[in-house]
């Protein structure tokens, strides 16, 4: 989350691009690769393109400063950029799919009560949290995201920015960026579980 | 009570701490009595955890960082220049 600091910081170097201090840009890059390399590797999972996208987006930030207007935060501007050249890179964003909550959730009965056990796996993503196979489990997982929820999911839980700041970048109500992160955590539980579940049932028995 | 399925819906607001109080209060309750919401509580917590942190760990690799650093440098050369 930006401080206040931050804020202010960013504040001051936009007015000084605007009136045509090249150090600023140079200021603004160095804070803000990293963020836009990150997100754009999310999206796009591979190097070479999250290059691209990065240098593309400080591109746009030097060449379109002026039409920053300081409605949404700095920030925001340079997610929106960021996710905007990334699609551009993979061209065809995903048809929307539709995340169906009931086939992520457990099963109910009629009033809505859990009949069956459900394993509690929690205590395994310690242990195997830096292992590759978790790690390519998860990128796989969070790949299969739809396009929707996956950037809910990267802006909040990846980036750590405030449901309010997502709502910002996206241009989405605060119950919609809830209502898709919910939906994103749910995919990405599920997924994770019958993995997660597996290395349990093995743990136990040895 | 409220049953699992309302439970799970508000699994979001419990975590991020926006729910009210009453319905936080009604929604422990309910936890107190199912263990497997307690289960899907917990995967759904670590989930979200040891997804971020996987995906977080990003960092840009040096000759990405130098690319940027000489684009930057000729771009600004070129509006100098200009």
């Amino acid at each position: 989350m930006p401080t206040k600091e931050e804020k202010a910081l960013d504040e001051r170097l936009v007015k000084e691009m605007k009136e045509g201090k090249l150090e600023a840009f140079d200021q603004i890059a160095l804070l803000y690769q990293r963020k836009i390399y990150a997100l754009a590797f999310n999206l796009t999972r591979n190097q070479m393109d999250a290059q691209d996208v990065a240098q593309e987006v400080l591109l746009s930030i030097f060449k379109k400063i002026h039409t920053f207007q300081g409605k949404s935060a700095f920030s925001s501007w340079v997610y929106r950029i960021t996710l905007n050249a990334s699609y551009m890179k993979l061209r065809t964003k995903k048809k929307d799919q539709f995340v169906s909550l009931d086939d992520m959730l457990p099963s109910f009965n009629n009033s809505g009560f859990q009949q069956e056990k459900l394993l509690d796996w929690s205590n395994s993503t310690d242990s195997l949290l830096f292992s590759n196979e978790t790690k390519e489990i998860i990128e796989k997982a969070v790949a299969l995201l739809p396009e929707k929820e996956k950037v809910v999911f990267l802006l909040r839980d990846v980036e750590g920015l405030s449901t309010e700041k997502v709502g910002e970048v996206l241009e989405l109500s605060i119950p919609a960026v809830k209502s898709r992160l919910h939906r994103a955590r749910l995919f990405l539980r599920k997924k994770l579980s019958h993995y997660f579940e597996e290395y349990e049932s093995r743990g136990a028995k040895k | 009570m409220i049953c699992c399925r309302e439970c799970l819906e508000l699994l979001n607001d419990y975590i991020d701490g926006t729910l009210d109080g009453g319905v936080r209060d009604s929604l422990e309750e309910h936890f107190k009595d199912c263990p497997p919401c307690i289960s899907f509580l917990n995967t759904y917590k670590s989930t979200t955890e040891v997804a971020s942190k996987t995906l977080s760990e990003i960092e840009i690799p040096e000759v990405v960082q130098v690319k940027l650093r000489e684009f930057v440098t000729r771009t600004l050369k070129k509006k100098e220049g200009s």
